[in-house]
This record gives C-alpha cells, sequence and structure tokens, in this order.
C-alpha cells in the first residue's frame, strides 16, 4: 500500500458539474474471472449503477462468500473498465493477499456483494487534444477508464504503463485498442527510474502535446509528473491509495492523518481517491488547507 | 415501521423499536444510501471531542483473523461543527440519536453534556470512556471505577436525560467499572470497546499500524466480549448494551440471552452495510421460530447451571459491595486453626 506523496501538494477537486450515482449495496453477479498474467486476474461484475459511475471511481468488494469470516474487511477496487451496454464493468487486481487469493479462486456465476460506485472521479478537461497517462503495477487499473473517455472523444493517449517486470505490465491491450502510444518500463529492464521516464514525457509536456496528467501507482511518478508539468501549466491529477473499511466516509480510516495541529488530512474515499496534485510551493489558490500534506 | 415484538426500553426514557443499534465510530449518516435508518433502533454517530483533534497517523486500519485492528484515534471537527453541521443531518432520521463523547481529561466530557443538554435531536448520550487509541484519557480514566464515576456523576449532573457509560473490555473486572458508572448515575452501559491489540509487518519490522498498538474489533472478539456483557449484565441493574464482533441475528441474540436488552454492531457494517437491517429480520424470524412473545423475554433468559468457583460469582452481590447475608462461605477456605 502506497504511502501518501511528500513534496506534493493536493487539492481536493471541486465538485463535478453532473450529478454522480449514489452508491448502494449491491449482490453482483461475476460474469467473468480470468487470470491475465501470472499474479493478475480480471474479475467482470454486473451492476447497472456502478456501470453507471465515472473514469476513476471505484468500488468496496467484498472478497469472501456472504459467510465466510475472514478476512473480513471489503476491498477498494478501481473500475477497470465500464461496459455500460451490458450493465457491466471490470476490475483487474493482483494476488497479494488472502483477500485477493479469495476473490481469484471465485467463478462466473457467483454473487459479489459490494458497494459502488465511490469515489471522485477524474475531471477530464472539455478540450482534450492529448491525455498522458501514468500508471505503476496494479495502479494502472485507475487510469484505464479515463483513458478510455478520453480517447472516445477524440483525444490522443499517451500511456506510460510501469511494473516490477515485463509479464506484470497491466492494461497493454487496452491502450493498444486506444490507438495510444505507449510506453512499457519495467525494474527488470532498468527503464522504470524516473529519469528515464522523464526522458519519455518530457517532450510531450514541452511540446503541448497533452494538456492533462493522470497519475496512480507510483510517489515518485507523481513527484516526477508534478514536476514535468508544473512550468508549462498543465493539469496533473492522481488517484491514490490507501487502507479502507467503509469507502463512504464514515470510518476514516483511510485519512493519512494530521495536517497541522488539530486537522484530519482528506479521506482518501470521499474527498478522493482523486486529487489535483501541484508543486508545494506554487498550490493551487482556493484548495482546501486539508488538502495540503505536510512534507514531514 | 419494524416488528412491535422487537421493542425494548433502555430505561430514563429511551425507548427502541428495536435492539439494533450502531456502535460508534462504525457508523454514520453517509449509509442511509445504502440501508434504510428508519428501521434501526437508534443511531450512534462517531464520538465526538470538544475541540478538533486530526486523529492518528497512518495507516490507521489492519486485518488479523477474522478481525480488525483500528487506530483511527477519532478525528473530531468539534462540538460546534457537530452542533452545525452532523446533528441536523441525523434529525431527518426517525430513531432517536445518542451522541457518544470523548475527552482527554475528566472535565471535557463534562463540558461536552453542557453543551448537548437540552438540543433538539439528542435523545442521550453515551460516555466513551473506552477509547485505547488516545494519547491521554483513555484507559486513565476508563479503567479506573473511581475515574469513570467522576465522569458519570458530573455529566448527569449536566445532562438531563439517558446518560451511556461504554466500558473498557481492558480491565480485570469489568463489573467494578460497571458498577461504579451505575452508581454514578448512568442510566444504562454499554460493553465492550475494542481490545487493545497488535499486528507486525516481519518483513519492515514495524506494527501495521500507524500507533503500535491499535483497538481489535470484529468476529475475533466475540466470545470475550459476550463473556464480559454477561458479567456485566448480571452485575448491574440498569439496561446493557451488548456488543463486540455482532454480525448477525445469531449472534446478537447470544448478547440478549446474556443479558443485553440492546444491541450494536460495528465491523460488521463494513463486511456488510446490511448487517443491520438482516439482523432485526432475523430476530423476528427467531420469534416466530420459537413461539416467543417480545424479545424482552429473551434479555438475560440464559439457561446455565453454576459450578465450581462461579457459583461464588453467581451469588447476589457478589460483585457488589460485600454482603454478608448473601455472600457464601469459601468452599475451599483454610480450616481455621
Amino acid at each position: 500500500m502506497s504511502d501518501f506523496p511528500h513534496g506534493v501538494a493536493l487539492g481536493v477537486l471541486p465538485a463535478p458539474a453532473g450529478t454522480l450515482p449514489a452508491p448502494h449495496c449491491a449482490a453482483a453477479p461475476i460474469t467473468a474471472q480470468f487470470q491475465v498474467a501470472p499474479e493478475h486476474y480480471l474479475m467482470r461484475l454486473r451492476d447497472a449503477r456502478v456501470a453507471g459511475g465515472a473514469p476513476g471511481q471505484f468500488v468496496m468488494l467484498k472478497p469472501t462468500r456472504a459467510t465466510d469470516l475472514h478476512p473480513i474487511l471489503p476491498r477498494p477496487m478501481a473500475v477497470y473498465r465500464y461496459l455500460p451496454a451490458s450493465d457491466e464493468f471490470e476490475i483487474v487486481y493482483r494476488v497479494i493477499g488472502t483477500g485477493t487469493q479469495v476473490m481469484s479462486e471465485r467463478t462466473a456465476g457467483e454473487i459479489a456483494e459490494l458497494v459502488g460506485p465511490v469515489g471522485q472521479p477524474f475531471r477530464l478537461a472539455s478540450s482534450l487534444d492529448g491525455l498522458l497517462v501514468i500508471g505503476r503495477g496494479i495502479g494502472v487499473c485507475s487510469i484505464t477508464a479515463a483513458a478510455e473517455v478520453a480517447a472516445a472523444r477524440g483525444a490522443r493517449v499517451y500511456a506510460v504503463v510501469s511494473a516490477r517486470r515485463p509479464d506484470a505490465l497491466v492494461g497493454l491491450d487496452l491502450f493498444a485498442a486506444l490507438g495510444a502510444q505507449v510506453f512499457p518500463v519495467t525494474d527488470t529492464e532498468g527503464t522504470s527510474a524516473p529519469e528515464h521516464v522523464a526522458e519519455l514525457v518530457a517532450p510531450l509536456l514541452r511540446l503541448g502535446r497533452v494538456q492533462q496528467v493522470l497519475v496512480c501507482g507510483s510517489n515518485r511518478l507523481i513527484d516526477l509528473a508534478v514536476r514535468l508539468a508544473a512550468p508549462h501549466g498543465i493539469d496533473v491529477q492522481v488517484s491514490l491509495e490507501a487502507h479502507m473499511a467503509c469507502g463512504i466516509g464514515y470510518c476514516h480510516g483511510c485519512s493519512h492523518g494530521a495536517v497541522g495541529e488539530s486537522e484530519e488530512a482528506p479521506l482518501v474515499c470521499r474527498e478522493g481517491p482523486v486529487f489535483r496534485a501541484s508543486c508545494q510551493s506554487s498550490a493551487v489558490s482556493g484548495q482546501r488547507s486539508a488538502a495540503a500534506i505536510a512534507d514531514s | 415501521m419494524t416488528d412491535p415484538r422487537l421493542a425494548v426500553d433502555l430505561g430514563a426514557g429511551l425507548k427502541l423499536q428495536n435492539p439494533v443499534m450502531p456502535a460508534s465510530g462504525c457508523f454514520g449518516v453517509e449509509m442511509a444510501s445504502l440501508i434504510d435508518l428508519d428501521t434501526l433502533g437508534a443511531l450512534v454517530p462517531k464520538t465526538i471531542f470538544y475541540g478538533a483533534r486530526a486523529g492518528n497517523p497512518s495507516p490507521r486500519l489492519a486485518e488479523t483473523p477474522a478481525g480488525m485492528l483500528n487506530s483511527v484515534g477519532i478525528p473530531s471537527r468539534g462540538i460546534d461543527d457537530f452542533l452545525r453541521r452532523i446533528l441536523p443531518a441525523y434529525r431527518r432520521f426517525r430513531p432517536p440519536t445518542i451522541v457518544s463523547i470523548g475527552g482527554l481529561s475528566i472535565h471535557e466530557y463534562w463540558d461536552l453534556a453542557a453543551r448537548l443538554n437540552g438540543v433538539p435531536g439528542v435523545a442521550g448520550l453515551e460516555l466513551n470512556v473506552s477509547c485505547p487509541n488516545l494519547e491521554a484519557g483513555g484507559l486513565e480514566i476508563g479503567a479506573s471505577p473511581e475515574n469513570v464515576a467522576r465522569v458519570v456523576h458530573g455529566v448527569v449532573q449536566r445532562f438531563e436525560g439517558p446518560v451511556i457509560a461504554k466500558l473498557t473490555p481492558n480491565v480485570t473486572r469489568i463489573n467494578d467499572i460497571a458498577l461504579a458508572a451505575e452508581e454514578a448515575g448512568a442510566s444504562a452501559i454499554s460493553a465492550i470497546n475494542t481490545f487493545v491489540a497488535m499486528a507486525i509487518d516481519v518483513h519492515a519490522r514495524q506494527p501495521l499500524t500507524g500507533t503500535p498498538t491499535a483497538g481489535i474489533s470484529g468476529p475475533a472478539i466475540k466470545p470475550m466480549a459476550l463473556r464480559m456483557v454477561w458479567e456485566t449484565a448480571r452485575t448491574v441493574r440498569v439496561p446493557v448494551i451488548g456488543m463486540g464482533g455482532i454480525s448477525n441475528a445469531q449472534d446478537a441474540l447470544e448478547f440478549i440471552l446474556a443479558g443485553a436488552s440492546a444491541v450494536a454492531i460495528g465491523t460488521a457494517n463494513f463486511t456488510r452495510p446490511t448487517a443491520m437491517p438482516d439482523t432485526i429480520a432475523g430476530l423476528s424470524r427467531f420469534l416466530d421460530d420459537e413461539g416467543v412473545g417480545n424479545v424482552r423475554e429473551l434479555i438475560g433468559a440464559l439457561r446455565y447451571e453454576a459450578f465450581g468457583p462461579t457459583a461464588a460469582v453467581d451469588a447476589p452481590g457478589a460483585y457488589g459491595p460485600p454482603d454478608p447475608d448473601t455472600t457464601p462461605a469459601p468452599r475451599r477456605g483454610r480450616r481455621p486453626s
């Protein structure tokens, strides 16, 4: 689980123009489940409300069958892809513990209990010629749906997909189908260091090819994106990860802690998971003070 | 409208349409989009403090087998924000709202009680003298019968209405604390809050939570919570609200049979937000299936035979002040020489 980025000012995004569907409790049929990489699975579920959600939103998915007592908490899962025509949506996850192991053993036809859609979506600019998405590991799953929407609106998508190993790269097929220019980078190939990623994407920003950058899955890449985008005034939005129990704002488990003496940092589930990121020195005016995560 | 057979009375005028309510900290009006809050026995917001506090560093949550550790540390925007923003959101719903209050000092509880006295929409107070995740107060207050009595005594002098003391299980004898709260004027007892616990990441060699210790809740603690509710309920005369790992009607019935007049559901709300309505429906089914007239007949209806050392415990007043008329002689006392 990633810690919060430091040295970056996080701003709570203004309320979206349209109204988002209210979250609900659903017993969602699992319509497909298959392995997409050695440690990665794709699960497709049917729920009209969630399928009507927006890119960047997520669901709280109970990994176990109804009566299982362990593990007891639902898992926050980004919606990887929306399939509104069939009231379906997809999540992609990596098996990292008991919860995701149990999830991976479930099969089409079973019911998954979930709460969703929850969280603030990405705010895509209305006139968008180019969108840069940067994802690392399973964090790629938070930005794929936004890339799809941007591509459908005619934007050119540029995607940095980072992972430890080539077989852990997520979403290459999806980005290829969007006609995106994809930059796969991995630790084992020595291509994933921020300096190398900077070489790949700096020209896109410098030449004005993209008007927005979306990042998820790596604090170092968030930091990089903010530093590269700031001189050009390019909007950077990030999706953060956190431990969660409720997903809708009442348990306060997902806050990073304190901002100053007595103010709680924003809730990742409700105020986020999507935040605007900027250099701490040039924090966006009008953002809530709670959003400035102190570099400690 | 819920099943009239489920109505219970928590004393001091606090009547619930059914015995199922949320546990403080595991509920918010945000749940209104998930379940019908008007079907619940009562509503209980997250504990508030007098002033604003940020809460603890992350990670605030971790999981253990059938359980959850939390070290949220009660972030609160304080009483003014509660009255202006949070309480009005609760007034939209029919069940009584029991306001949970905390404090780092005994006076903080008293000040909150004074501010909440007479405020429309406040049906009662629950005194959280049992959070294990505070930098001060916490167990210093909650594990001391004298300090709990002082908190309760000062609150009942300032607040007209039901006052419920929520007790910690992190004590040797919860009965002592419960009795102290009752004698100081509490109209009911909530038992229990979380157990102090710990989990470690062996690779990082660090605690799994942002504070080294945290409170454990969930099904893992249910048998221990049940034992403490049973002991509490037969020690005090005021009603007891039982909680600790309750996930369904079966669990709720165990606590009711052990003596709880009502139950609170906490961690199970995260697992399945329908846990409270499902539990209420399950209680009605149980009454049907067992031919029981109403749920009040089940409160403390546990059948058991005392044996061994517990025979002495079962004597009236065994956990209260000594009563020479009813306290039996020790079975294995030393023969007087």
